[in-house]
C-alpha cells in the first residue's frame, strides 16, 4: 500500500501557512517520506485523488462553499489549517461591516462582479476532523496533527491559556512590561512562540472556550487598559467566532 | 557534628568557575525587570545574589516541565521506561523557601510507587542554599510557614556575612565539594558571632505575615469549604494557571503520547499540568468536577493547607510568595488567608 495521498487547498488566505510547510527544511523530507503530496499550489501543480485534504483559508464566497463541500465529500480526512481556516482569521474583520459597504469600499466600480458572504471558518461550513490553529501554523504542532491524522487518532487543541506555556518557558510577563497581551484568553499549543520572541500574543489561535470575562475586565482596569483596545485586538483574528455562538456547529469542535 | 566553613566573598567567583568546569552550575540570573530564572552560569558575575524567588522554582531540575518518560513500539507492544538524565547539576543560591519545596517534593515523590525519573534526577543534583538576610518582597510569607531559616534539605548552605559567606555542610556531597575546592577556611569566633547576630536580627525582621498562627492554618481552611471568599476569587481568576505553574510544591502532570512519522514507534512525555486549567478536571462526556474557577482556586489552596497535612503532616505552602507575585488578577495568598480567618471567627 502506498503512502496516504495528501492535498493542500487554499481558500481566502495569504498561503503563508503552506509556505511554512515549504520552509520546513530538513524535516520536510521526513514528512514527504510518510505522505504523497498530490496537490500543493505553492510548490507543484498536479491534480489528483487524495485521502487527506489540508485546507488553508476561510470561506468567504458562495463559490467557496460549493468548493469546500466537494473537497469534503472526496476527502477521508479534512484538516483545517491556519487561523483563516480554523477561526476565520483576519478575513473575519470583514464581518465588522455591512457586506455591500465593504464590497464597494474594496472593489469600487467593479464591486458588482465580486459576490461575497460573511467570512466563516471551515468548521462553520463543513465537518472538520483536525484543526491546526495559528497564524501562521506552528510547525511542530502541524507535524503532530498530521501524524495523528495518518494514524487515525484524535488531536485536541489545548483549551487553556497561552500563559501556561509562556510560564513554563519562564518569559517575563508582557503585562509586567506594560504591554497588552492576549495570552490569558488565547488557546495554547504554540509553545508561546510570539512571547518567546519578545512579541505579545495576538490571539491568532482563537479564544479559549470559557474565557473569564469579568476577571479579564478587572485585570484590564487594573492595568489601565481600555477594553475596546482588547476587543479590537481580539477581533483581528476572532471576529468569525460569532458564528459558533449563533449557529449549530456543523463540524466537530476540536 | 556541625561542620562550618567560610568562603571569602572574593573567592566566590573562583569557586563557581571551579565548579562549572566539571559540572553544570545553575543559579538565579536576571531576566528582565524584577524577574529571575535559574539558568546555567560559569562565573559569579552572572549570578543575582540578591534576588526575589525565580519565575519557576528549582523544581524544574528534579521534574522538568516536559520530560520523556517512555519509548514505545506499538507494533510489538513494547514500552520502555526512559530517564534522560544529565550529568551532575549544582543548584546554587537556593533560598530556604525553595529548600522546603524540594524537601516536600522529595517526600511526595518517594511514596510507593516511587517516581523513578524524579529519583534519578535527584541523585545527580547538589543543592547549595543561600540564606535571605531580609525579606525578598511583600509577597513572601516564609515566617508563618517557618521557612525563613534553614531547615536542612541542602548539601551546603551559605549565609552572607560582611566579608565572607558562612558555609554549613549538610551532606557528604557538600563536604566533598568543600574539600575539592580547597579554598574554604575554618570560621573564627567573630564569624560565628556575626552569624548569630544575623539570625537574631532576622527574628526582629521576620514576623508572621498573616493573622493566623501556623498551627491554626489547617483549621481555618477546613472550616472554609463553604466560604464566600472562593466565589470572589473565582470571579477574579482568569485561569491562566500561573499560580500553580510557579508553585514549588505543585507536581500534577499530564501524559502525552506522540508517534514518530513511521506511525509505529513513539514516545510518551509528561508535561506539567494545572488544576486551574479548564480541561484538568474534565472527564469523558465533557463533564467537569470543578467547572468554575472558584472551585479550582479553593482546590489549589486546600492542596497546600489541608490535604497534605492529613497525608504527610506538612503544609505544602513554603511561603515563597510566587503565586501572589505572578497572579494576573492579583489574587494574594496572604489576603486570602486573612479573609478566610476573619470569616470563620
Amino acid at each position: 500500500m502506498g503512502n496516504p495521498r495528501v492535498a493542500f487547498f487554499d481558500f481566502s488566505s495569504c498561503e503563508g501557512c503552506q509556505l511554512q510547510v515549504a520552509n520546513m527544511g530538513e524535516d520536510l523530507l521526513a514528512v514527504l517520506g510518510a505522505i504523497d503530496v498530490v496537490e500543493f499550489r505553492e510548490v507543484m501543480s498536479e491534480k489528483g485523488e487524495y485521502d487527506v485534504a489540508v485546507i488553508e483559508g476561510s470561506i468567504t464566497t458562495s463559490h467557496d462553499v460549493e468548493r469546500i463541500k466537494k473537497i469534503r465529500a472526496k476527502a477521508k480526512v479534512l484538516i483545517a489549517y491556519g487561523s483563516c481556516a480554523t477561526t476565520g482569521g483576519v478575513n473575519g474583520m470583514k464581518n465588522n461591516f455591512e457586506l455591500d459597504d465593504i464590497r464597494n469600499y474594496v472593489y469600487q466600480k467593479a464591486a458588482k462582479y465580486f459576490e461575497t458572504i460573511p467570512t466563516r471558518a471551515v468548521h462553520q461550513v463543513v465537518p472538520v476532523d483536525y484543526s491546526v490553529n495559528g497564524c501562521p501554523v506552528y510547525l511542530p504542532e502541524f507535524v503532530k496533527v498530521l501524524k495523528c491524522a495518518l494514524a487515525g487518532i484524535p488531536y485536541k487543541v489545548p483549551d487553556h491559556a497561552v500563559c501556561v506555556e509562556c510560564k513554563l518557558n519562564e518569559n517575563e510577563c508582557m503585562y509586567d512590561k506594560g504591554l497588552t497581551c492576549l495570552g490569558p484568553v488565547t488557546k495554547a499549543g504554540c509553545n508561546s512562540w510570539c512571547v518567546n520572541n519578545n512579541n505579545v500574543c495576538y490571539g491568532c489561535r482563537g479564544m479559549v472556550t470559557n474565557p473569564a470575562e469579568n476577571g479579564a475586565k478587572d485585570i484590564l482596569a487594573k492595568h489601565d487598559i481600555p477594553i475596546e483596545w482588547v476587543e479590537n485586538k481580539m477581533n483581528m483574528y476572532n471576529k468569525a467566532r460569532e458564528f459558533d455562538k449563533k449557529e449549530e456547529d456543523h463540524g466537530k469542535k476540536c | 557534628m556541625e561542620s562550618f566553613y567560610v568562603l571569602k566573598k572574593s573567592d566566590l567567583d573562583r569557586f563557581i568557575r571551579q565548579l562549572s568546569r566539571s559540572r553544570k552550575v545553575v543559579a538565579p540570573v536576571s531576566r528582565g525587570v524584577k524577574n529571575f530564572v535559574f539558568a546555567e552560569v560559569t562565573s559569579a558575575a552572572q549570578i543575582s545574589i540578591q534576588s526575589i524567588p525565580t519565575i519557576l522554582p528549582p523544581k524544574k531540575y528534579f521534574m522538568p516541565q516536559c520530560e520523556k518518560i517512555q519509548e514505545f513500539n506499538r507494533e510489538i507492544h513494547q514500552w520502555n521506561p526512559v530517564v534522560e538524565a544529565n550529568g551532575e547539576v549544582v543548584l546554587f543560591g537556593v533560598h530556604t523557601c525553595d529548600l522546603a519545596g524540594i524537601q516536600f517534593l522529595n517526600t511526595v515523590m518517594d511514596v510507593v510507587p516511587r517516581d523513578v525519573n524524579y529519583a534519578v534526577h535527584k541523585q545527580k543534583i547538589v543543592v547549595i542554599g543561600l540564606e535571605c538576610n531580609d525579606y525578598c518582597d511583600e509577597y513572601a510569607s516564609c515566617r508563618v510557614m517557618k521557612n525563613h531559616l534553614p531547615n536542612g534539605g541542602y548539601d551546603l548552605f551559605l549565609t552572607e556575612l560582611k566579608d565572607v559567606f558562612m558555609v554549613h555542610g549538610g551532606s557528604a556531597a557538600g563536604e566533598k565539594i568543600v574539600k575539592e575546592a580547597g579554598i574554604f577556611l575554618k570560621p573564627d569566633a567573630a564569624h560565628k558571632k556575626e552569624l548569630e547576630d544575623i539570625r537574631k536580627k532576622k527574628e526582629m525582621i521576620f514576623k508572621d505575615e498573616v493573622n493566623v498562627k501556623r498551627e491554626d492554618l489547617r483549621g481555618v481552611f477546613e472550616r472554609s469549604v463553604q466560604s464566600d471568599v472562593w466565589e470572589n476569587l473565582g470571579g477574579r481568576c482568569v485561569a491562566c494557571g500561573n499560580c500553580t505553574n510557579v508553585c514549588p510544591t505543585c507536581y500534577c502532570f499530564d501524559i502525552k503520547d506522540e508517534l514518530d512519522l513511521n506511525l509505529k514507534t513513539g514516545c510518551r512525555t509528561r508535561i506539567w499540568d494545572s488544576c486551574q486549567n479548564e480541561e484538568f478536571a474534565k472527564v469523558a462526556g465533557g463533564e467537569s468536577f470543578r467547572h468554575n474557577r472558584g472551585q479550582r482556586q479553593r482546590h489549589r489552596f486546600m492542596r497546600k493547607f489541608t490535604y497534605p497535612v492529613g497525608k504527610f503532616s506538612v503544609y505544602a505552602c513554603t511561603g515563597c510568595g510566587r503565586c501572589s507575585r505572578t497572579c494576573m488578577a492579583k489574587i494574594n495568598l496572604k489576603e486570602t488567608i486573612n479573609e478566610l480567618a476573619g470569616a470563620v471567627k
